[in-house]
């Protein structure tokens, strides 16, 4: 019940913050999201559960420079991505999420591994290995360990294309 | 735990609704003001269009529909599925609402999404008998949006359906304004070269059709919520708010490409099933045809909802704003498409003259050679510089390989293709079919007559399915119109290659010169309407029953009966 | 929480009780205007037009057809009329009541009766004829004559429409007669008899409903029929100057 509770108010905090956020700081960003840090430094799990497309829950409570390790699971029927970051570094990222989906490395339900290890010949490849976030297939669990650096317009987003726009993103509101 | 929680919460909230919901509808004799022209019309609870119908998925609903008309009426609840009884198609589902009678409709919601409501009698649609369908699913939405707004289009013309009908066959160009001039020829001349202009028209000429046949109804005003241009129906919004815009094109003719400058758009749901989102810059709707979008306009400022017909003749334009009163530029339109060779290669027996070389069958949607396995040679006459694959355009495997009807964004980036329709919860388990039913859209553009297989619906036998099976329809277009075949009572799994994932639709458009699948879940027992659903091609006979055999044992048994008798000829 | 469960199961057993009526409705045959060929009807004035001639003769002139059938049977009525305004007399009066069936993609057949009754003598014949739309967009109607006395002639009659714009167009005509054998009481003559070309420039005020034009037609007549024209002392071309509107509805 508590949890419940906590989903119907983190929806409705959510609406209104990401209403104010745009609303007054659009285009004032520029702050970190924080840095990948070890397990045994956060305090507290939070289970983020994916499905087609959003997640639950849809907004988390941090403290700034508290480290918080996130059990992401991939309840869902498609490829999902769990990644924390700013509005704009989701967009820049996004983009190349399109380009995993057009060389065939993203296909609906499942990811091409081959294509995803392969060169892309200037000595990159089109594999997703950001330590802010992972890509799971259908009925993966993975885990992401990030330690928030300060209060700013974070949001935890699914980039594969269309989901983010469709609305799979969720507040991370500082206390 | 969790989600039954949320469920049993929503429940509470509208505890009315799940019980049942008791709706009225009065089908009245209305003025409609376009801003161009006032016009009689239908409309419901007194206007055109009607109210937005909210329903609740698993609730049941009654709904009340008075006819105030001096004729009979009918409601058809387009995408809808229920009991054939209750789908409101006079002649096939019910004998239709007799002048001053009450009809009481009465079934369980079993789906969500947006859909759409309209008269199947005469042609009081396109007089204005038509409303819009919400029906909230009974768990959470799989995407988020502060705002939602029923966009819903339509093609007003000045004449009555009964007029409109009876001038296209008198004069099959009657309403078209985009005929090739003089003025037409001499540019081509300076483009393409004299001989080349003069032996294209000679090759058109030769088939006497006409590349400027992609609409056959030309006039119109383009209507957003039953506003005109001029009147700017305006839907407001906070800037950062995610908006869901839920396009439904009700025209009786015409297909609109819609835009929204200065926003990309994320289709989320075609015809009432949710797809695997899709940001897109343009997206062409088919007549009868619903998207769901979502948008989300940043700034503060004003927005235009730009919908050209697919044609140019004519548009319906709409603004999303901050405040009442703001607008936006209005776009110019573009300059109105040309049919090609390609567009005419679905036509058997037509005489081709020199151009006995061209494969027909490189020609469909699963071709992978296309043009290229076309001969050339004698065809130095055909108008390249509009060929969309020429121009080095999107392509679009849902038009034939150098269609001059391949839609391309205004801003140059991604135009929406069927193939980029994916279901996001496939509701059917994907398998074989049963059996493929060949439906080759046929007509005679001079004659304006239209039909299935070359019979008109008047000479036509139902086509009888059996229920449990799944069929296989292939549709090949044979002439040079697009038409949207809308199946009754029964989804339409269209075939964009993507299998499982195939998306659920209700209306299928077929471009000229394709060929278009698309399968059946045969489970709905009953007779049910099988259509285009161009108002003035279904009226000439592109029209036809299907009649479900088997099901549960009552249905059957009647079914025999009328099989016996000979009733259904 | 069993509360709700509860409206869930009603609703469940509403849902299941609509589908047991809809097993016991009958089907119906559909008998709606939809399953019955569809019925059209149209009128046109192809010419309604003031002439004025190179020597000052008036006329009025009509060329109309209605029709009123379906895509398999159509009743045509076709009437011409030429009015002499200064002598208040009929130069040519025709009507025709043919019946018309598709014999292919582009083209009709018609059979039926022709009357002439202008100033002078009367003639009935017998009319069978194609009509549809050549290649090229020409627009031809083709009609075999026979009289009662079994005198026999052709007509042809062509259109070819040239858009200026998709408002201004101009319009050919050539009409050309034959006759198979001579009838000197109407003063034809056997041959080539008579053509009438016609040059027409319109514009689509109201739809295609009311096009107002101006133009010009020449009449000429030719052989057998020229001599018995000029016998009584007519002459065998005209030259006029033509100002009228097509009309549809």
């Amino acid at each position: 019940m508590n949890t419940s509770k906590f989903v119907v108010a983190g929806l409705a905090l959510s609406m209104s913050a990401g209403a104010f956020a745009a609303g007054a700081h659009g285009g004032g960003h520029g702050a970190s999201s924080g840095e990948p840090a070890k397990a045994s430094e956060a305090a507290r799990t939070i289970t983020v559960e994916m499905y087609d497309n959003y997640y639950e829950p849809e907004a988390i409570e941090v403290k700034p420079g508290e480290t918080v390790r996130f059990v992401v699971e991939n309840k869902g029927n498609l490829v999902h991505e769990f990644n924390i970051g700013t509005p704009d570094m989701h967009e820049a990222h996004q983009k190349e999420m399109m380009m995993m989906v057009e060389h065939g490395v993203i296909q609906g339900g499942k990811l091409n591994h081959d294509m995803m290890n392969m060169d892309m010949g200037n000595g990159h490849s089109m594999k997703h290995d950001d330590p802010n976030s992972v890509l799971l297939e259908p009925g993966q669990s993975k885990e992401v360990v990030w330690k928030f650096s300060d209060k700013g317009n974070i949001e935890f987003a699914c980039n594969v294309p269309g989901h983010y726009q469709a609305g799979m993103y969720g507040e991370v509101n500082f206390e | 735990m969790k989600p039954r929680f949320l469920t049993g919460l929503l429940s509470l909230l509208m505890p009315a609704m799940v019980l049942a919901g008791e709706y009225d509808l009065t089908v009245d004799r209305v003025k409609i003001d376009t801003g161009d022209f006032v016009k009689e019309g239908i409309g419901y609870n007194g206007a055109s269009p009607g109210p937005v119908m909210r329903f609740k998925e698993g609730e049941n609903v009654r709904i009340n529909v008075t006819n105030n008309l001096d004729e009979m009426t009918s409601i058809h609840w387009h995408g809808l599925i229920l009991p054939f009884n209750q789908d409101g198609v006079p002649g096939i589902s019910f004998p239709g609402i007799k002048p001053g009678e009450t009809f009481t409709y009465e079934f369980p919601i079993q789906q969500a999404g947006t859909y759409w409501f309209h008269s199947h009698s005469g042609f009081q649609e396109p007089d204005g008998a038509y409303g819009a369908i919400v029906i909230e699913p009974e768990g959470r939405e799989p995407f988020r949006y502060d705002r939602e707004y029923v966009v819903q289009l339509t093609d007003k013309h000045p004449h009555s359906g009964d007029r409109i009908m009876r001038n296209l066959k008198m004069m099959p160009d009657y309403y078209n304004r985009e005929q090739q001039t003089v003025g037409e020829f001499f540019s081509d001349v300076s483009e393409n070269g004299l001989m080349n202009t003069v032996r294209d028209r000679m090759a058109w000429g030769d088939m006497r059709m006409m590349k400027a046949d992609v609409e056959d109804l030309q006039g119109f005003t383009g209507l957003i919520n039953g506003k005109g241009p001029e009147q700017n129906w305006t839907g407001l919004f906070e800037p950062g708010e995610r908006i869901r815009l839920r396009f439904i094109n009700s025209s009786a003719m015409t297909y609109f490409d819609i835009r929204i400058p200065g926003l990309d758009m994320t289709v989320v749901q075609a015809d009432g099933n949710n797809v695997q989102p899709v940001n897109v810059d343009e997206f062409r709707i088919g007549v009868a045809e619903t998207y769901d979008v979502i948008v989300h306009p940043k700034d503060e400022q004003a927005y235009t909802i730009f919908a050209e017909s697919m044609g140019r003749s004519g548009y319906a334009r709409a603004t999303l704003a901050p405040e009442e009163g703001m607008e936006a530029a209005v776009p110019q339109l573009r300059d109105p498409a040309r049919l090609t060779m390609a567009d005419m290669s679905g036509m058997p027996g037509m005489d081709h003259g020199n151009m006995a070389g061209m494969d027909h069958g490189d020609m469909d949607m699963n071709s992978s050679e296309g043009m290229s396995g076309m001969d050339h040679s004698n065809m130095e006459g055909m108008d390249h510089g509009s060929m969309a694959m020429g121009k080095g355009g999107q392509s679009d495997p849902f038009y034939a390989k150098g269609s001059g009807l391949v839609p391309t964004a205004a801003n140059g980036g991604k135009f929406l293709s069927y193939a980029d329709l994916k279901a996001q919860d496939p509701l059917y388990e994907d398998r074989e079919p049963t059996r493929e039913i060949e439906l080759r859209l046929t007509g005679n553009m001079e004659r304006y007559t239209w039909s299935i297989n070359g019979v008109k619906y008047e000479d036509a036998d139902p086509i009888r399915l059996k229920y449990g099976e799944r069929v296989r329809f292939k549709f090949v277009n044979e002439t040079m119109m697009t038409h949207p075949m809308h199946l009754h009572g029964m989804w339409s799994i269209l075939d964009v290659g993507a299998d499982q994932w195939n998306p659920i639709k209700h209306t299928v458009s077929v471009q000229p010169g394709t060929t278009v699948y698309m399968e059946t879940e045969v489970d709905a027992p009953g007779q049910w309407a099988f259509h285009c659903h161009l108002s003035y091609h279904a009226a000439a006979g592109m029209f036809r029953k299907v009649i479900v055999e088997g099901g549960p044992e009552s249905t059957q048994a009647k079914t025999d009966v009328i099989a016996k008798d000979g009733g259904e000829v | 929480m069993s509360c709700i469960r509860s409206i869930v199961a009603v609703s469940f057993l509403a849902s299941i009780g609509v589908s047991t009526a809809v097993t016991a409705q009958e089907m119906i045959s559909d008998t709606t205007a939809r399953k019955q060929p569809l019925t059209t009807w149209g009128v046109q004035f192809e010419e309604f037009e003031y002439r004025y001639s190179d020597d000052d003769e008036e006329l009025g002139v009509w060329n109309a057809d209605a029709f009123y059938g379906t895509d398999d049977f159509k009743v045509r009525l076709l009437t011409t009329g030429e009015y002499e305004i200064e002598e208040q007399a009929y130069e040519t009066l025709e009507n025709q009541l043919v019946g018309q069936i598709p014999i292919s993609k582009f083209f009709d057949a018609k059979a039926g009766v022709r009357f002439d009754t202008p100033e002078g003598p009367d003639r009935t014949y017998a009319v069978l004829g194609v009509a549809g739309l050549a290649p090229q967009w020409f627009e031809i109607d083709a009609n075999l004559y026979v009289s009662k006395d079994g005198d026999t002639s052709a007509e042809l009659d062509a259109e070819y429409e040239l858009l200026f714009t998709n408002y201004w167009i101009l319009s050919a005509t050539l009409d050309a007669t034959v006759a198979f054998s001579e009838d000197e009481e109407i003063g034809v003559g056997k041959g080539l008899v008579s053509t009438e070309t016609g040059l027409r420039l319109s514009y689509d005020l109201i739809d295609r409903a009311f096009s107002p034009y101006v133009g010009v037609v020449h009449e000429r007549k030719y052989g057998d029929t020229a001599d018995l024209a000029k016998a009584e002392g007519g002459g065998t071309e005209d030259w006029f100057a033509v100002i009228g509107a097509r009309i549809a509805f």
